[in-house]
């Protein structure tokens, strides 16, 4: 119990340090959709939002919206409010114009891209690390985490996929347990922003190393949680 | 060559598959064992099956470490020379005779005599079709086991396992496979690009239930592998659901549930579809394992800080440690008496089969091993399988209860892991 408050603590006090943060990387977000933009003068110019992304990705989009054409209604529409975006249906309750809607969360995919890009390009990290048989979240994991809160917060549509890994030591479905409970600590954190609607935790356990080998260095890379967006 | 065709023939016929898993080094073979020869069957006629009974016979025997069966270079017929067998100390002669009969049918003789006493133990004839032979070569192995021990073999039994091999696209490919016991004749009845873990039999071994990430996550699918079925998927519970285990009547699995991230034991009873909760503790619990009369579960929990193992009694709903030694004990699993768990212990920085006397508490570690998982006993009791690491890759271990000796079964490409037995066939 005094752990747990301990890291509620610790969390506060480092959200309250990296409060600045917020509004850098917010500014830098604001650019994003400053006209002066290269992705966003695209796209006045091209007219039609799905255009831009084919441009911008080219293959990877097109057939994103293959496989989006390829959804039921109800898929694109729990989809949609995933990311926040407002959609009509008819009186049958069926989608009233697709097209559009696939459009549109084309488009906020490709801007959640542009971000993602640009937390990376930032010095984001992507991965956290654990020790052994140990879920516990350190201070600065914890400033990782807060981070991708603020990255959460600056970005509405951004839903995110932790997925908790472990070493091979132990048996098979310990260490997947074990690894859900990694990602669930980082999920506790982002709670505390009020992000647990948009996250879903998944763990691999000791099933997907990164580095393949029976070492303490192959170890220390697979004890991980690892962050990704959709 | 000859191997090489075969398995170019087979690669026709299956999907790719090695014709067996191959055995390879025999670990601390002791001399404790029962001297018997088992003399290369006759043939009468001509038969086209390419198949050594005798060698097959030798070999399950040799693996139980009940044994030191070995071949001679003189056809045993009738007559047997029961002085010479005397001086070179073997305690029984097998012998037996291949006859054809018609293109696919065959009759098989069996005999089995005793070297002291020079009287007939045993003989039988069995008539067989030519696809057969494997089948007969283990029940033959379990009747003398039987007439010269006086226990039930368990040579003519099945194992499962998992594969993974890496596939020409840079990912991994996942394979849950069914094989004889001695590793031959493996089939496989799951294939996926994504990880395949924990397969379970049903005690009638109709079923196999194994966990799939197929829809990126765990989840938990059951499958009748004889009867060419799709796989059906437990209900999606919240979170992981992992770990599944049979009741020995067939008619539930205990499984782990994850609900709001509290990993728990639950009984899906697959009839009614109603859950059941066996535990509930804030810490990690998992890895349940049904004792044979179906009134208790053993399970690994970290609910001390450490991982331990615990035994729930069903009936009585009290819970108690069973592991003392050690900080870490994890993946028990009842031998068929129910007197000893099989399970994982922690020595040093490695992980080793261990047999706990539950009464007594006492802990025998069984190998020098590094990392060793999933151990499984033979429906008789005398053997465990696990999986264990020689040179970076998973293999498949057989130690014998009787002398410690162990076999190792190996796959010449990828790894193979997760072993379990099948109950004895009717």
């Amino acid at each position: 119990m005094s752990k747990k408050i301990l890291l509620l603590s610790s969390v506060i006090f480092l959200s309250s340090c990296a409060s600045t943060n917020i509004s850098e990387l917010g500014d830098k977000f604001l650019d994003l959709i400053n006209p002066s933009d290269a992705a966003t003068e695209q796209a006045d110019l091209g007219g039609e939002a799905t255009l831009i992304a084919v441009d911008e990705f080219s293959d990877a989009t097109i057939s994103e919206i293959e496989e989006l054409k390829a959804l039921s209604d109800d898929a694109l529409i729990e989809m949609a409010i995933a990311k926040g975006i407002d959609f009509d249906l008819d009186e049958d309750g069926n989608l009233k114009d697709r097209d559009a809607l696939i459009e549109a969360i084309v488009e906020k995919s490709a801007e959640l891209a542009i971000s993602i890009r640009e937390f990376e390009n930032n010095g984001g990290t992507f991965t956290l690390y654990f020790t052994y048989d140990n879920s516990e979240i350190d201070d600065v994991s914890t400033r990782i985490i807060i981070e991708h809160a603020n990255f959460m917060q600056d970005n509405p549509s951004a839903n995110l996929r932790l997925e908790g890994h472990a070493d091979e030591r132990g048996t098979r479905e310990y260490n997947l347990a074990l690894g859900e409970d990694r990602a669930l600590s980082v999920k506790e954190v982002l709670e505390l922003y009020n992000l647990g609607n948009r996250i879903i935790v998944v763990s691999y356990g000791e099933e997907s190393p990164v580095l393949v080998g029976s070492n303490e260095m192959a170890w220390e890379e697979n004890r991980r949680v690892e962050f990704s967006y959709y | 060559m000859k191997l090489l065709k075969f398995i170019l023939l087979f690669n026709l016929l299956i999907s790719f598959s090695a014709n067996a898993l191959l055995e390879v080094n025999i670990i601390k073979s002791k001399e404790a064992a029962f001297p018997i020869v088992i003399a290369p069957f006759e043939v009468i006629g001509e038969s086209k099956e390419n198949i050594d009974i005798a060698k097959i016979i030798r070999d399950n025997l040799n693996r139980s470490g009940q044994f030191s069966a070995l071949s001679t270079d003189a056809l045993v017929k009738n007559q047997i020379d029961f002085n010479f067998w005397k001086e070179h100390k073997k305690d029984a002669v097998v012998f037996g005779k291949v006859e054809q009969v018609s293109s696919k049918v065959y009759n098989i003789y069996i005999y089995i005599y005793d070297v002291f006493s020079e009287k007939s133990l045993y003989q039988k004839k069995i008539t067989v079709s030519n696809t057969g032979f494997r089948r007969i070569a283990h029940f033959l192995s379990d009747k003398i086991y039987y007439v010269l021990l006086g226990q039930r073999g368990s040579f003519n039994t099945r194992l499962s396992y998992v594969t993974v091999n890496e596939n020409n696209r840079g990912g991994r490919t996942y394979r849950l496979q069914i094989s004889d016991s001695d590793g031959f004749n493996p089939q496989t009845v799951v294939r996926s690009p994504n990880p395949i873990l924990s397969p379970a039999w049903s005690k009638d071994q109709k079923k196999l239930a194994y966990v799939s990430f197929k829809n990126n996550r765990s989840e938990v699918f059951v499958i009748t592998p004889f009867l060419n079925t799709i796989p059906t998927k437990l209900p999606k519970f919240d979170g992981i659901a992992s770990s599944p285990s049979w009741h020995p009547s067939g008619k539930s699995i205990a499984l782990t549930i994850s609900k709001q991230g509290n990993k728990d034991i639950y009984l899906y009873n697959l009839k009614s579809k109603k859950l059941e909760r066996l535990t509930s503790n804030i810490s990690i619990d998992t890895e349940a394992s049904f004792s044979p009369d179906g009134n208790s579960i053993a399970f690994t929990s970290d609910r001390t800080g450490q991982v331990q193992v615990y035994i729930k009694n069903l009936k009585s709903e009290k819970i108690s440690r069973a592991t003392f030694e050690g900080r870490y004990n994890a993946k028990p699993v009842f031998s068929p008496d129910g007197k000893d768990l099989a399970l994982i212990h922690r020595v040093g920085k490695d992980y080793r089969v261990a047999l706990l006397d539950i009464k007594s508490r006492d802990l025998t570690v069984m190998t020098q091993n590094k990392s060793d998982e999933s151990p499984y006993f033979s429906p008789n009791g005398g053997m465990i399988i696990f999986s264990t690491n020689r040179d970076n890759k998973g293999i498949l271990s057989i130690i014998s209860l009787h002398n410690n000796q162990i076999v190792e079964l190996l796959q010449k490409t990828g790894e193979v892991r997760e072993p379990t037995w099948s109950n004895y066939s009717n």
